[in-house]
């Protein structure tokens, strides 16, 4: 089951989920939503670019790291994490097919931004959501990979292990 | 929990989901087929701009079909008017428009509980794709909210055909 916006509010006061700093009015029927942090890695050219406040032009189908300024989490649910339609409609992408949040995880989430033409961003901009799923069986809390980053991080599959 | 064919069809006879026109041929496993209107939406900007009104034009799909290059991005619509005030609509692409390589939406798959009307896709393309209108293109699930329902009031409710993006509406918000 998805939680409701109503249900969301009830949940960060019974500290079951966290969204920090959080801000009512970004409250929606049944998701919340996040804003984009000033910091952003082009990986094609591995730069890293801190976003002006008079905004930041992103060059199309390449992929952008970035960040939400808020941290958010919760022991108790699962999360997704997309775009607001009205990202979607201007052709911005927030994830490359990589939604799913994991229980226990709580921090700054890297955005995956693909711009499918050319679109100015701004710090602080509320850019995307996050809904809140409840689970059914036994929890077992993600500590891996990911999980104590707040910055902008870069893929670590090079530390998988591969087999042929 | 995601509803069952057979609960979306009891759900829209009991008037607990918008699906309009409604044909049962439509209906799969888990969810309903939704088809692609004749209008399209195409921005004229060189670099848009949340900031602002971005400036677009208004086509229509040919019957021939209509060469979507690759890169590039348009918007199209639902035919069908889609919504509930009780379950949470999610759209996908039907798996054989994801084969060739055709996003329907931009990360941006949620509908909010109580928005009613057509659904904008936001269409991109991986490759060269010939798209027709009243195709079959994407799909749309039901989910169980838990939780106080507050319903939609937002700036796109009540859409006919495909709308543009009006992020600058709530911007500095």
């Amino acid at each position: 089951m998805i939680l409701t916006g109503d249900q969301i509010r009830k949940e960060l006061k019974r500290g079951k989920i966290k969204i920090d700093p959080f801000n009512a009015n970004q409250v929606n029927p049944n998701s919340y939503n996040y804003r984009l942090g000033k910091k952003l890695i082009d990986v094609e050219r591995d730069k890293k670019i801190v976003i002006p406040e008079e905004g930041f032009v992103i060059r199309p189908h390449t992929p952008y790291l970035g960040s939400t300024k808020e941290q958010l989490g919760s022991d108790t649910y699962a999360m997704s994490l997309i775009g607001r339609s009205s990202m979607g409609r201007l052709g911005l992408f927030l994830q490359i097919s990589a939604d799913l949040g994991h229980t226990g995880s709580s921090h700054c989430w890297t955005l995956e931004l693909v711009a499918t033409q050319p679109i100015r961003i701004y710090p602080n901009m509320q850019i995307g959501q996050i809904s809140f799923w409840e689970n059914k069986g036994r929890i077992e809390k993600y500590s891996k990979g990911y999980s104590l980053h707040s910055r902008p991080t870069k893929s670590k599959i090079h530390n998988d292990t591969y087999t042929k | 929990m995601i509803l069952t064919q057979n609960k979306i069809r009891e759900e829209y006879q009991n008037e607990n989901i918008t699906i309009t026109p409604f044909n049962a041929s439509n209906l799969s496993t888990n969810s309903y087929d939704l088809t692609l209107d004749e209008t399209y939406i195409q921005y004229t900007e060189d670099i848009v701009d949340p900031k602002k009104k971005n400036r677009y034009e208004e086509k229509l799909i040919p019957k021939s079909g209509l060469l979507l290059k690759k890169s590039s991005f348009i918007l199209g619509s639902s035919v069908e008017k889609i919504g509930s005030d009780k379950y949470v609509p999610i759209i996908h692409a039907k798996s054989s428009i994801a084969r060739l390589g055709l996003f329907v939406h931009v990360t941006a798959d949620l509908i909010d509980i109580g928005s009613h009307g057509n659904i904008t896709f936001q269409l991109y393309a991986t490759s060269n794709i010939r798209i027709y209108p009243g195709m079959q293109i994407g799909q749309v699930s039901f989910w169980v909210p838990k939780g106080d329902i507050t319903l939609y009031e937002g700036k796109y409710a009540d859409s006919e055909g495909p709308k543009s993006s009006k992020s600058y509406l709530s911007f500095g918000n």
